[in-house]
């Protein structure tokens, strides 16, 4: 204890004392004690719930799909025994496999060519003014805030082969001949069409999800910035190219990451338009994983089938956050 | 104690464990029967819950009679009864959920995808009810046991089945002097009349369950064959099966449009109703929408058996029907009971849902059928029970036929046909995806 004096306050010799004891207290009770350490352990607090939530929603599904891929687990049953790789070569061993991977990569790449082009034409003329802007915006999004399920059986009634009014308003236009004639475009019955037709649904649901994220990324570029280059004598593309997407590339591979994600991954569209059908034209890998592990029960081997594309995905997504941390460097 | 050693004795030796077996299963038949017969539920199901699963059905009135009896059956027996509906295609995702989480429904309904084989260590075995109703019933058609039996055992009950015959445009037929279609030739004789003035058929090609069940129905009717009675291994690779596919590719050139590849299972109701269609092949339903859709067409269109193949054979391949019961379920007595009411009230749903649904019990069979049998253009169905199939005939339905018709491999066999792949370059790629799903399963 020290003493206080008449005031209250401690005297100045005890109050040395004190600090001195303080110091080698927290000397001998070490580093955990120190303020950086509980510094340290309140940030590491703040992150546990984010850290707790990808453990448990991203990372513990994703082991659990990995041990479903090399099992013999069927959705019948609670037992499943290790297999080791036969998933994957039982996988390899199906035509329609690499007919569904052949289909995918097709389908993301040509999906991500219309989603970047569309998406930023959307998002240079959301930045300019004009009336009725904000309703603009709003009603842009709508494709994506839709449920899913409605909004594609809409397009497959605009895509319906007797009734589709994509080809009742381009057959009154005079560019296809009537119902019946050889003109008259199936657009879920012939193959290529039907992958184009699939894809672009894809594309209309997601473009303005690309549209806002680089709207965002448009919006965070100074104006001085732009102003400089504009007075440098740049051109509207060279400033694009030389000033807005070196600084938004960040956001621009955040956003590419997660377009890639959510295009490889969706299942809805296809399975809802085609089944992966006709003839497997329009077979991907999520339709096939799940046709093969939830519909079929094969629970191991749809698992396998979905995680053919981590290996390809795991190096793309490495090598472009390696990218965006040198850059911040 | 054990019961190793029973008591000798002179006449026929009786263990312990045999006694209780004899008599237990004396007294649960004869409470059952006791029970069936007095129509009502004993006391222990009393304030308890039964929750079902079932499909939104093709006829909506069938789901309103359908909620309407399972509430006054909960009432009447005490029991707090809820039904959930979903899309059928729904049902497996559903399934798998609750088995992972070993809780959920006390009833699940399977429809287009049957996985009572796949599940049935987690089913609860209902051969007492089965055998109770067969019994009480008059048996059941021979295809019943298909898609619930393992290893002599039944695993659900089967309630319905959906048939698909033919439905023809008798006014086109008519005016240009075609047959009625009672064989396949004579439905492609008039697939090709027909679409030259403007009326094509139409059986779809695609990834939906119509394609796995129409084509199947031809390629039996042919005399091909899926599987070997055990259903163990395919049968595919037939002489039968390649007139088949040479049947459907000049069906297909002579009297289809290409938009066949695009069908989903309602496209042709549509074709019908729009009036372009000379004939389809499917379920009744089509033909009762175009009751309101398109009164002309309605009066106009019969239904016909199922066409005979060449040698003259008729198989109708069906949609089955069928309610599980979990094992995990709280109710399983709830369950048993309340199942077998629904099939003993089997008739009622029949008139629900316009003679859409067919019945697996022979009595419920007798001509005249309900709501069918007093329509002379739906009469002839009463004569498909004879002729009904399912997936993987003529053996059973198994997780490897489920399979294959998961992905479609059979439609896919048909459309590469159509669309130019020779016969046999288009079946040796089929038996190879059956034998490479079939040594799947029996490797697992």
């Amino acid at each position: 204890m020290t003493a206080s004096l008449p005031s209250g306050g401690p005297d100045a010799t005890s109050a040395r004392a004190a600090a001195v004891s303080v110091a080698v207290g927290t000397r001998s009770r070490g580093w955990f004690q120190s303020q950086s350490s509980r510094r340290l352990a309140f940030g590491y607090a703040l992150l546990a719930p984010a850290g707790l939530y990808v453990l448990l929603l991203v990372g513990l599904p994703f082991l659990f799909s990995l041990y479903l891929a090399v099992s013999d687990a069927n959705v019948g049953d609670q037992t499943a025994a290790f297999i080791g790789l036969a998933n994957f070569q039982a996988a390899w061993e199906m035509e329609t496999f690499w007919i569904a991977l052949r289909n995918s990569v097709v389908f993301l790449v040509v999906a991500a060519i219309f989603k970047s082009v569309l998406g930023t034409s959307l998002a240079f003329l959301l930045l300019q003014n004009f009336r009725g802007k904000k309703l603009v915006r709003a009603l842009v999004v709508i494709p994506f805030t839709l449920p899913v399920a409605v909004s594609v059986l809409s397009w497959k009634w605009m895509y319906d082969s007797q009734f589709s009014v994509i080809n009742w308003a381009l057959s009154r236009a005079g560019l296809i001949g009537g119902y019946g004639s050889e003109s008259w475009p199936i657009w879920l019955g012939q193959p290529h069409l039907a992958l184009f037709a699939c894809i672009g649904v894809n594309v209309w649901r997601s473009f303005p999800f690309s549209a806002i994220v680089l709207l965002a990324g448009f919006t965070s570029v100074p104006l001085e910035v732009l102003d400089a280059a504009r007075v440098d004598g740049c051109t509207f593309f060279q400033r694009f190219r030389h000033v807005v997407t070196p600084m938004i590339f960040p956001i621009l591979i955040i956003g590419f990451l997660f377009d890639t994600v959510f295009t490889l991954s969706d299942l809805s569209v296809v399975y809802l338009l085609t089944a992966g059908g006709p003839g497997n034209a329009t077979q991907i890998l999520p339709v096939l994983a799940y046709q093969i592990g939830i519909q079929a029960g094969s629970l191991g081997r749809g698992a396998a089938i979905a995680l053919t594309l981590v290996p390809l995905l795991f190096p793309a997504l490495f090598l472009m956050l390696r990218n965006i941390k040198r850059r911040d460097w | 104690m054990s019961d190793r050693h029973p008591i000798p004795t002179e006449h026929a030796p009786v263990s312990r464990r045999g006694f209780l077996k004899v008599a237990g299963g004396g007294v649960a038949g004869s409470s059952l029967l006791t029970m069936l017969n007095a129509r009502q539920a004993p006391a222990q199901i009393k304030g308890t819950t039964l929750r079902i699963l079932t499909w939104s059905h093709f006829i909506p009135a069938y789901d309103v009679w359908f909620d309407k009896w399972s509430a006054q059956w909960g009432e009447q027996n005490g029991v707090k009864v809820k039904v959930d509906h979903i899309p059928h295609l729904e049902i497996p995702a559903r399934m798998a959920a609750e088995f992972a989480a070993g809780a959920g429904h006390d009833i699940i309904f399977n429809g287009s995808t049957i996985l009572a084989r796949l599940y049935y260590k987690s089913l609860i075995d209902v051969t007492d009810v089965y055998d109770a109703l067969g019994k009480k019933h008059g048996g059941w058609i021979p295809a019943a046991r298909s898609p619930i039996e393992v290893e002599g055992r039944f695993y659900g009950i089967p309630l319905y089945y959906i048939l698909l015959p033919m439905l023809w445009r008798k006014d086109l037929f008519d005016a240009n002097n075609l047959k009625a279609p009672d064989t396949w030739e004579l439905a492609r004789v008039a697939a090709r009349t027909l679409k030259s003035k403007g009326n094509p058929t139409g059986i779809a090609f695609s990834h939906c369950n119509d394609a796995n069940l129409n084509w199947r129905s031809v390629m039996f009717s042919f005399g091909a064959t899926e599987t070997d009675p055990s259903g163990e291994n395919p049968t595919i690779d037939s002489k039968e099966m390649r007139e088949a596919l040479a049947f459907a590719k000049a069906l297909f050139d002579e009297g289809m449009t290409p938009e066949v590849f695009s069908w989903d299972d309602a496209s042709d109701n549509r074709f019908l109703a729009s009036g372009i269609a000379g004939w389809i092949h499917d379920a009744i339903s089509a033909y009762r929408t175009t009751e309101s859709t398109n009164p002309d067409v309605f009066k106009n269109t019969y239904v016909g058996m199922e066409p005979a193949g060449p040698g003259g054979k008729r198989v109708s391949v069906s949609a089955p029907n069928v309610f599980l019961t979990w094992k995990f379920s709280k109710n399983p007595q709830g369950a048993k009971e309340y199942l077998t009411a629904l099939v003993d009230n089997d008739k009622e749903g029949m008139v629900a849902s316009t003679g859409y649904n067919m019945p697996f019990l022979n009595d419920n069979a007798k001509k005249p059928m309900p709501v069918i049998g007093a329509d002379p253009k739906l009469q002839v169905l009463q004569d498909f029970p004879k002729i009904v199939a399912f997936f993987g005939y003529p053996g059973p339905y198994t997780p490897q036929i489920q399979e294959v018709a998961n992905l479609f491999v059979l439609p896919d066999i048909f459309t590469k046909v159509a669309r130019g792949t020779s016969i046999d370059e288009s079946l040796k790629w089929g038996v190879g995806e059956y034998r490479r799903i079939f040594a799947k399963h029996k490797r697992a």
